[in-house]
């Protein structure tokens, strides 16, 4: 389950955090992705800190992968009324941090499979920030959608 | 009656057991390289659930400095050495015998003295593991890195998050004429590797 720190919920690898109106969730990322899913109507959102593309009978909470994270997010966000037409997603991350180079660009494939299981459940992105080579601190504000996205060297905002 | 220990806790004891004598020998290594100036120690060798091994290391959001270096294949891991900014400077600048440079850029020069000292450690750890799991072992050249500590955490937890739920985490302390400094030694070995380790030990 995800902790509470300072006025943010502090979400670690593999884990979902939801809330409606004042949740705010935050992570720090690398290779990983932080995908937030929004309804600005009822201000509710649910956010997932997910490791790995894809399951494979892996072990995990639903949280750690693209492929059993989306699914579960819906779920959270069908239980709030909001079906996912109604839903819009915010992403950040999928860096790779040690810049080696080499077949398992483990970032691209996260984002890779981030934005094809959204492709397929029909949910649309309203905002990216993802790849190159530094980690991300982010900020997922459930009562204005707001997504902070904070790297070493700059800062993005999207409501 | 005595509490009687599982499986887990004496393989945990073994593995520690296994990195304390190749810590020793990074000690060795450091001792000479910083003309007895610093020591380490093997703090901890913990086994943590992924979503909590940020908090649990105490490793957030903080900006590092880090030489970073990987062993590739399937015996492999990674080890990241860990700085905040002062203590890395002070490294830098004792190495290079110079004032600490107080420019918000490092140098080419202080990487590289940064790097070498991650060079030497982890070849210390890796003569002193090839030695007893007898594997061989292939690094890549050290890389240096600034950034959030949690964000170059995660990547090197990556191998390891693929197969397990839990991760091992190897966690060294650094000494300078007693005192405590603030620099970490993270080595995060792979699956295969923790597996060939047990079986040698026990």
């Amino acid at each position: 389950m995800a902790t509470v720190t300072e006025n943010a919920t502090s979400v670690g690898m593999g884990q979902i955090g939801s809330g409606q109106g004042a949740a705010t969730f935050r992570s720090v990322l690398g290779s990983c992705i932080g995908l937030a899913f929004y309804n600005p109507r009822i201000k509710a959102g649910t956010f997932a800190h997910i490791v790995l593309p894809e399951a494979a009978d892996r072990p995990g909470s639903k949280g750690k992968f693209a492929d059993t994270a989306i699914p579960e997010m819906i779920r959270i966000m069908q239980s709030y009324g909001v079906m996912p037409g109604g839903i819009v997603a915010k992403m950040a991350g999928g860096a790779n941090m040690f810049g080696h180079g080499g077949p398992m660009q483990i970032g691209d494939m996260n984002t890779k499979a981030v934005k094809s299981g959204l492709e397929k459940a029909g949910i649309k992105i309203l905002f990216e920030d993802t790849g190159g080579q530094k980690g991300r601190r982010v900020v997922f504000d459930c009562r204005d959608g707001e997504y902070l996205v904070q790297t070493v060297e700059h800062t993005l905002r999207t409501t | 009656m005595l509490p009687t220990k599982t499986a887990h806790e004496t393989n945990l004891e073994f593995l520690h057991q296994l990195f304390a004598s190749a810590t020793h020998d990074a000690s060795a290594a450091m001792c000479r390289w910083t003309d007895g100036l610093i020591t380490l120690s093997l703090d901890e060798v913990l086994e943590i659930p992924l979503e909590d091994v940020c908090s649990e290391l105490n490793i957030d959001d903080e900006l590092l400095t880090m030489v970073v270096l990987s062993l590739v294949g399937e015996v492999g891991g990674e080890m990241i050495l860990t700085f905040d900014e002062e203590n890395g400077r002070q490294l830098a600048a004792s190495l290079l015998h110079r004032p600490v440079n107080r420019e918000e850029q490092w140098s080419a020069l202080e990487q590289s003295a940064l790097c070498e000292t991650g060079n030497i450690l982890g070849c210390a750890y890796m003569n002193a593991l090839t030695r007893l799991i007898d594997a061989e072992l292939v690094p890549t050249p050290p890389y240096f890195i600034q950034d959030f500590g949690a964000s170059v955490l995660e990547q090197a937890l990556i191998t390891q998050a693929a197969t397990c739920d839990k991760v091992l985490i190897c966690r060294t302390a650094f000494h300078r004429e007693g005192e405590e400094l603030n620099w970490r030694v993270i080595f995060v070995p792979t699956k295969k590797m923790q597996d060939l380790m047990e079986q040698e030990l026990v």
